[in-house]
């Protein structure tokens, strides 16, 4: 598993960690009503689950498992795949901030910016990747 | 494909089928079963989808034990046995919470909460170390000679 798919799924595991200990709080705080407050957390535990724990598991997978290049490095340039690892966890991170802060439009606006630049770059990285090797298909 | 992975996908695909049964439910609304919505996306998000991820990594990702035993895969059957009690707890709870004035229902709810999590931890132990590169996974087979 290279390092890209690795970075990827640590992090995934971190996010589903933090997101299900939020969701287990938001739980407990419906059954016992402990603060009204703790409902606040739902948006960050939305964005660990979904995209930090889903789609970022499913990425990891995906830069590790598709088929590779017959030449050349074996997926591709890896430079723009530790820029997407980067950018992907800047979003998800800038947006837990930005839910945990009531900070202004603008920042939940810049973490769904690089989630957007992350999303690109995976895409540029793995179109060509999409393929079959066997000839007799199309 | 181990037996720890075909419970893992054929218990998503039970809870693929409920979720979309409580998305019928949901429409049609004639029940009036309280908090169906947080239960429908948690038997998706997490009986279906999450639980078809940890299936498929337990049997896909390097290091695997091939003799299978509950010694062996302890971690994951702890996670599979935590995470569905959790998950039929919560679904039997949730709506309790509202249609009762027992107790007792929150405290399942409250159970249910903790194991969830618990599950995830158990999960996470099994998963992280097989997060390996070819060198590393060479060198601990090295080791384990």
């Amino acid at each position: 598993m290279t390092l890209p798919s690795r970075l990827l799924i640590k992090s995934s595991l971190i996010c589903l960690l933090v997101g299900v200990l939020l969701g287990a709080l938001i739980l407990i705080n419906k059954a016992l009503n402990i603060d009204p407050e703790i409902w606040g957390l739902l948006p960050v535990h939305i964005e660990l689950m979904i995209f930090g724990w889903i789609i970022q598991f499913t990425l990891g997978v995906a830069y590790w498992i598709l088929p590779r290049y017959l030449k050349g490095e074996a997926r591709g340039n890896r430079l723009p795949a530790y820029l997407m690892v980067l950018l992907f966890n800047l979003g998800i991170w800038l947006m837990v901030f930005a839910e945990l802060t009531e900070a202004g439009d603008y920042i939940h606006l810049v973490a769904r910016g690089l989630e957007f630049s992350a999303v690109v770059l995976f895409i540029s990285l793995h179109w060509k990747r999409i393929v079959s090797f066997n000839k007799n298909r199309h | 494909m181990p037996l720890i992975t075909r419970l893992f996908l054929k218990t998503g695909l039970v809870y693929f089928l409920g979720a979309l049964l409580v998305g019928i439910l949901l429409q049609v609304d004639a029940l009036g079963i309280p908090n169906l919505v947080p239960m429908f996306w948690h038997m998706l998000m997490v009986g279906w989808i999450t639980q078809i991820i940890m299936g498929v990594s337990l049997w896909m990702f390097p290091g695997r034990i091939k003799e299978e035993s509950f010694q062996n895969q302890k971690w994951a059957w702890l996670a599979y046995g935590f995470l569905n009690l959790g998950l039929i707890l919560r679904f039997a709870s949730e709506p309790m919470i509202v249609l009762s004035e027992g107790y007792h229902w929150k405290i399942l709810l409250v159970i249910s909460a903790i194991l969830q999590f618990v599950a995830v931890l158990c999960y996470v132990i099994e998963i992280w170390p097989r997060v390996l590169s070819k060198a590393q996974r060479r060198k601990k087979n090295k080791s384990s000679r």
